[in-house]
Parts: C-alpha cells; sequence; structure tokens
C-alpha cells in the first residue's frame, strides 16, 4: 500500500478554472519522488495541498492510512522546507530548530537532545547561538532542514529548496539533502524545476504539465525514453523532427534518414501506429556524429556555425528535414561554416514519439 | 571627486543653518536678561525657565498633551496593527483604494481636518472636548501606524507563517510568536513617531480645543499672544531637548530610521 496517495485532487484558485484537475499520484514509504515541471504546471499547488495551505476543491489526500484531506494544516505531521527558507529571522539556529517541538510540548531535555542530533546531522552543531542573518545561503538551508525533519514526520515536503543558491553548492546541497533523506528513510516529496536536479537526488520524477501527469518513471526512464513531446522538450532532446512511419515492430518502427531506413524504439499512448502515421522524432545533440563530404550514408548537410564548448564543438547542421544541433568531440576532425557533412545517426538513443493530438483531445472530453 | 564632496560640504552646511539657525537663536534668547525677546540676549538668566514652571497655563496642557498622545498613539497602534497585516499579507479587490483612504489623513492639510472635526464634533455632536481631541489625535496618527508598521511587516518573509503553522503552531499562535517579535521595532518606530505627532500637532488641536482643556503648543500660542517674553523660548528649548532625547534613545534601541 502507498505511504502517500492523492486521489483525485482538484484545486483552483479562480473559479472553473482549476489548477488542478482530479490529479492523482501515490508515493512508497521510504521513497523520494520529485514533481518536474515548468512554473505554473501545478506541482508547488500540489505539495500547498498536502501541507494543507490550501483548500481543495473535491478529492482525497491520505497519509499512512489516515486522511488529511480535513485536517488542519497544524495538525498534520508533516515537514516542510520552502524556497526562501522562512527560518524565524528573531530565533537563534538552535530555537528554530526547536520551535516544532516545543510546539507539540516535548519535554525540555529530549528537546536539547534531538535539537543537537538534527543540528549535528546537517553539520552546523558550532552555530546553534547564531541567528539565521549571521548565515550564508547554504547554511541557512540546512537549518531549515533541521528544523523540518527534527520533529520526524510523516512526509517531508521540498518546494524548490536549492533554487536560492549559487551553482557550486547546489551540487552539494543535494547531496546533502540525498544523504539525510536516505538516512532518516522519510518520505519525500521533491518540488522542482530543474531537470537534472530532479534526475540526481530521486527515486522516481513526475513530469507535470498544465495541473497533469505527463510522464511517471525512474531517472533513467524519464531521461531516456520520454513518452510525450513535452517530456523529451523538457528533457533535453534539442534536435528533433517529424517523419512518416514506414512500418512498425512490437518494439521499432521503421522511418527514412537521408534516404535509408533507420530502426527507431517508438512510443504511443494511442495504440499502434499504421504506416503513414507521422512521428515525432528526437534525439539529443550528441547523438548523432559528423562525417565529411556527402558520400558516406547518412543525411547530407552543410555546417552553419560551430562554438567552442570546452571538450566538445556545438555545430549547427542545415538538412533538408531542418536545422540539428550537433556535439562533437573537439579532437575529432573540425568543421568550418559551409563545409558539406553527414549527418549519422546513433539510433539506439533515438526515440520517436507518436502524439496524435485529435486523438488525445478526444480523449479528454 | 573634490569638487564635488567640497560642494556637498557647503550644501549642507547651508541646509543645516536654514535648519538650525532658528533654534540657535531660540535657544540663546531663552537665557537673555531682557523682558522682551532680544538677540543676541543680553546678560544671562533662568528665570524664565523658572517661569515657565510657575505658569499654571503651561503645566496644566503639558500633562494634557502627554495624555493625550500616549492614548491617541496607543490606540491608533491597536487599530493600525490588523490593518498593515492585511494590507501586506493579502491581495484583496479593494486594497489599493484602502491604501489610499488609510493615508488621506497625511494628504489632507491639518486645518481642514480641524475645522471638519470642529463642525462635527463639537458644533453637531456637542461632544466633550477631551474626547474631541482624542478622536482627532487618533485619525491623524492612524496613517503613520499604518505605514510605518507595514514597512517592518514588509522586511518580513511571509511564509514564516506557513512554517509556523507546519511546525504544529495554530494561525494565532504562529502570529503571536513569529509576527509579531518581528514586528516590535516596527510598532516601537510607529509609537516615537506617533507620539512626537501628536504632542506637536497644532492644527487640529487649535479647532479642537476647549475651555480650560488645551494642549501645550495651543497655550503656546495664546500666551504668545498677549506676552513676547523669553518664557516661550525656554520652553521650546525644553522641548526641543525633550524630543531629540526621545528620538535619540528610539534610533539607539531601535533603530528607527530603517522604518521612517
Amino acid at each position: 500500500m502507498p505511504y502517500l496517495e492523492i486521489h483525485d485532487l482538484t484545486v483552483s484558485y479562480e473559479k472553473n478554472q482549476p489548477t488542478l484537475e482530479r490529479f492523482s499520484l501515490n508515493v512508497e514509504q521510504g521513497e523520494l519522488l520529485s514533481l518536474l515541471g515548468p512554473s505554473g504546471c501545478g506541482k508547488t499547488t500540489t505539495l500547498r495541498g498536502i501541507a494543507g495551505f490550501i483548500r481543495p476543491d473535491a478529492g482525497r489526500i491520505v497519509i499512512n492510512g489516515r486522511d488529511y484531506t480535513h485536517l488542519p494544516p497544524n495538525q498534520r505531521d508533516i515537514g516542510l522546507v520552502f524556497q526562501s527558507y522562512a527560518l524565524f529571522p528573531h530565533l537563534t539556529v538552535f530555537n528554530n530548530v526547536a520551535f516544532g517541538l516545543r510546539m507539540r510540548r516535548i519535554p525540555k531535555k529530549e528537546i536539547y537532545s534531538r535539537v543537537a542530533n538534527a543540528l549535528k546531522m546537517v553539520g552546523l552543531e558550532a552555530f546553534a547561538d547564531r541567528r539565521p542573518a549571521q548565515l550564508s545561503g547554504g547554511q541557512q538551508q540546512r537549518v531549515a532542514l533541521a528544523r523540518a525533519t527534527v520533529i520526524e514526520p510523516q512526509v517531508l515536503l521540498l518546494d524548490e529548496p536549492l533554487s536560492n543558491l549559487d551553482a557550486g553548492l547546489r551540487v552539494t546541497m543535494r547531496q546533502e539533502i540525498r544523504r539525510l533523506q536516505q538516512q532518516l528513510g522519510i518520505t519525500t516529496l521533491y518540488v522542482t524545476h530543474d531537470q537534472v536536479e530532479a534526475m540526481t537526488i530521486s527515486d522516481r520524477v513526475v513530469v507535470m504539465n498544465q495541473g497533469e501527469i505527463e510522464q511517471m518513471g525512474t531517472p533513467e526512464n524519464i531521461f531516456s525514453a520520454p513518452e510525450t513531446v513535452f517530456v523529451a522538450e523538457f528533457m533535453g532532446f534539442d534536435n528533433h523532427f517529424n517523419a512518416a512511419v514506414e512500418s512498425v515492430g512490437d518494439s521499432k518502427l521503421t522511418a527514412t534518414w537521408g534516404g535509408a531506413p533507420i530502426q527507431l524504439r517508438w512510443h504511443s499512448r494511442f495504440g499502434s501506429p499504421r504506416p503513414g502515421a507521422r512521428a515525432e522524432i528526437f534525439f539529443r545533440a550528441d547523438n548523432a556524429s559528423l562525417v565529411a563530404g556527402t558520400e558516406a550514408s547518412g543525411l547530407a548537410g552543410q555546417v552553419i556555425l560551430h562554438t567552442f564548448h570546452g571538450n566538445e564543438l556545438q555545430y549547427l547542421v542545415d538538412t533538408e528535414v531542418g536545422e540539428f544541433s550537433i556535439m562533437q568531440d573537439s579532437d575529432s576532425e573540425r568543421f568550418e561554416p559551409g563545409a558539406a557533412v553527414t549527418v549519422q545517426p546513433h539510433t539506439q538513443k533515438w526515440i520517436a514519439i507518436i502524439e496524435e493530438t485529435a486523438a488525445r483531445r478526444q480523449r479528454k472530453e | 571627486m573634490p569638487m564635488v564632496s567640497r560642494w556637498m560640504y557647503i550644501s549642507l552646511v547651508i541646509l543645516y543653518s536654514f535648519l538650525l539657525g532658528p533654534f540657535i537663536i531660540i535657544f540663546m534668547a531663552s537665557f537673555g536678561a531682557n523682558a522682551t525677546m532680544a538677540f543676541p540676549p543680553q546678560g544671562f538668566t533662568l528665570d524664565w525657565f523658572a517661569n515657565v514652571f510657575e505658569t499654571s497655563q503651561f503645566i496644566d496642557s503639558f500633562w494634557i498633551s502627554l495624555q493625550l498622545a500616549l492614548l491617541s498613539t496607543i490606540v491608533s497602534l491597536v487599530m493600525g496593527m490588523p490593518v498593515a497585516y492585511a494590507l501586506t499579507r493579502f491581495q484583496f479587490a479593494a486594497s489599493g483604494l484602502v491604501e489610499t483612504v488609510f493615508s488621506a489623513p497625511i494628504l489632507v492639510p491639518g486645518l481642514v481636518i480641524g475645522f471638519a472635526m470642529l463642525n462635527f464634533f463639537v458644533l453637531l455632536g456637542d461632544m466633550h472636548v477631551m474626547t474631541g481631541l482624542f478622536i482627532g489625535h487618533t485619525a491623524i496618527l492612524f496613517p503613520y501606524s499604518v505605514r510605518v508598521i507595514s514597512a517592518s511587516l514588509r522586511n518580513l518573509d511571509p511564509y514564516v507563517e506557513d512554517a509556523a503553522v507546519s511546525l504544529g503552531a495554530n494561525r494565532l499562535r504562529g502570529f503571536l510568536l513569529v509576527v509579531l517579535p518581528n514586528m516590535q521595532a516596527g510598532i516601537a518606530a510607529a509609537f516615537v513617531l506617533g507620539f512626537i505627532t501628536s504632542f506637536n500637532n497644532v492644527p487640529v488641536s487649535l479647532f479642537l480645543s476647549g475651555p480650560g482643556v488645551t494642549t501645550l503648543p495651543v497655550s503656546m500660542l495664546s500666551y504668545l499672544e498677549y506676552y513676547f517674553d523669553p518664557t516661550i523660548a525656554a520652553l521650546s528649548t525644553l522641548l526641543v531637548i525633550f524630543t531629540v532625547v526621545l528620538v535619540q534613545t528610539a534610533e539607539r534601541v531601535l533603530g528607527l530610521s530603517q522604518f521612517v
């Protein structure tokens, strides 16, 4: 049985314009699940709904078998970490962390040892007497984590916890969060708009768009096998083109690339595609190679420009099916703008997505 | 750079001599031995200071001003706090309008407010003089309370309340334990500002004072109509010292300048 269940949750800020409509999601015990999506996709709304700060129009939230739907937020056993950290500026680090325990009327001695322990877990035992304003961003983040976990909540919710930190610190902090989460074995929901963050930290990732789940799966699954056009674009498949399906097998379909057939993994939510249907084919910039001239097999094209990226060179190549961005090792042969090249596909990494928008629209109605 | 700073220096000297010059004259005149105010003063005496404390009109009106300032400041704070909280925490349809209406007493000239209140409270309402003064002062202080407390609330992350609630505090405890402590400096600043504004107010008090009940600035004004001895200068000197001490203490203790 899942630990955290969301059943058909509907939330609207304005009448008849639900941000979430019949949204359902299950989270297993001890799992770290990310809600990934652009701003306005409903991920923060979901989080605030679970925390109890938003009253849902319909639906149910169940945690560990207990119905949370109508429980006031202060009676829910939930740890919350805010994007702005929301530390109490007038209290010391110790008193910030102790706040939740004091609300629970835990004896003084126990508060002392639990706060000391929580501060030790985040490496801030030497900072107990400081005020939040005297701490760096990363340290404030750690205090927020300690404050949310010291109450041993049923569920930990993190709302874009790293977006106010600089890039280097973000990498350290996300390892830190993951380590803490696994040590405590706490069921965690992590909201982010950063796909790398979601990939590196999660057991499972839920990609959301306009209040709906686009795809749910392991980071590997989401990264290598997007099921919808939205997920493919969001996960950094920079290149795509539209092609006709020649023939269809169980796991691969055949399309044409530079006059030769290519076999690609495919995904469709609307049953097996028929030959002649249109597929959107996606590939990442580093999943194709360039060779000089137009004699080799592959799709002929012309280099428009190249940009230097340290270990790699990025080429923009114009072909008859569109412009593609292609990354090559900077040690490999260089091509100047105007050079004729052939684009050879690494088809095992490519993916064809059949998205019959008409069929999709019908399904919604 | 040297040019800029020299010009700035000169402008500062000019500015401050305009601001402080009159006070320095009053200050020196209050020690003069002449029977009328004169500058430069001749001789030296503390008689005028003694005279301040012997004039019952001043002593009585000082107590009235003090009570009035304390009472109206406290009431305007109590009323201003929820308004400031609502304006900074909630977006509602008329929040812009509400803000404008609440700041109206700052924008409308004091004489107009005073005259309007004279009409309604005293002439039509036959209100007790002290009650009228109290209502008038509370009304002019109210927008200051709202503004200063709003400023202190805007410096506070709005999510701290949610954080307190998620940790188990109900809304009221969240407010009392987290929001209120962070409003303290703003409330104190609003208190000092309100107190001084009320204590020094002339236009509203002028209309609402009545027989036997008058504020210190108004009684100073009427004293000036009959006498021109340096007693007023001595009293002014005392009041300036009183105000400077009050503001300085507030600045030291609370960092008043953050909010005003």
